[in-house]
């Protein structure tokens, strides 16, 4: 079975690939692709998010708030100035880690049946993941996963 | 058995997202240090030796960042 991604999904990875690079990361994570949709408020994803009140900045905040308390649980605390931002590296294609995997993964799960991967279809996957930086992240920022993932399912649907 | 159903906050988890975290928080703090010793004049050997890497890890690992950052690497 193959299943096409639709057009404003694959703007999304090239999208995300900006957010990694722009977080100094040098793999593209699944919260990666979280910021790239929620800086698309056209999309079906990026509208499930607005109207959670999931902005890029909401978002940044609460993914910043994360790495603070995971640090914090570390025993180490980042200074006021916040975390070192050394200069971003060259533009080349960044490999995927385990959890953008992961989350493609469940996407594509989750678009069995339809034509086409959608936005929504990549929340889905997104949301999907039980452990790590995302529903972490979520969790933190007091954002119900699954109220989430049902609203998405809705915005599929309708 | 069904795996178990986590809660992402917990004590376990918490652990384990402060080992991403203090990876994370190393990688960022490498970066930004070898590239103000770079900016300060270093030599790739002097880098290393303080990482306690090999000059060829350092070099693989930063020279085509800090040469888009814009910093004069000849003659190191």
């Amino acid at each position: 079975m193959v299943t096409r991604l639709a057009l404003d999904a694959r703007s999304l990875f090239t999208a995300a690939e900006i957010e990694a690079r722009t977080n100094r990361s040098p793999l593209v994570e699944a919260e990666h692709l979280l910021l790239a949709m929620s800086a698309h408020p056209a999309t079906d994803a990026g509208q499930v998010l607005a109207s959670a009140g999931l902005t890029h900045e909401a978002l940044e905040r609460a993914l910043a708030t994360e790495f603070e308390a995971s640090l914090a649980a570390g025993g180490v605390s980042v200074s006021a100035g916040g975390p070192p931002r050394p200069s971003p590296g060259p533009r080349r294609r960044l490999r995927l880690s385990a959890s953008f995997k992961a989350a493609m993964e469940r996407s594509v799960t989750a678009a069995a049946g339809s034509r086409q991967i959608r936005p929504a279809h990549l929340l889905l996957g997104v949301l999907g993941a039980q452990a790590g930086t995302v529903p972490r992240a979520l969790r933190l920022a007091g954002v119900d996963r699954a109220g989430l993932a049902t609203l998405t399912r809705q915005a599929l649907s309708g | 058995m069904p795996a178990l159903e986590i809660d992402p906050t917990s004590g376990p988890a918490d652990g384990l997202a402060a080992v991403v975290a203090l990876r994370r928080l190393a990688d960022l703090t490498e970066d930004a240090e070898v590239e103000r010793a770079m900016r300060s004049g270093w030599s790739w050997p002097q880098v290393a030796e303080a990482l306690g890497v090999t000059r060829q890890a350092v070099h693989k690992k930063h020279a085509q960042r800090l040469i888009a950052a814009g910093v004069d690497l000849r003659r190191r």
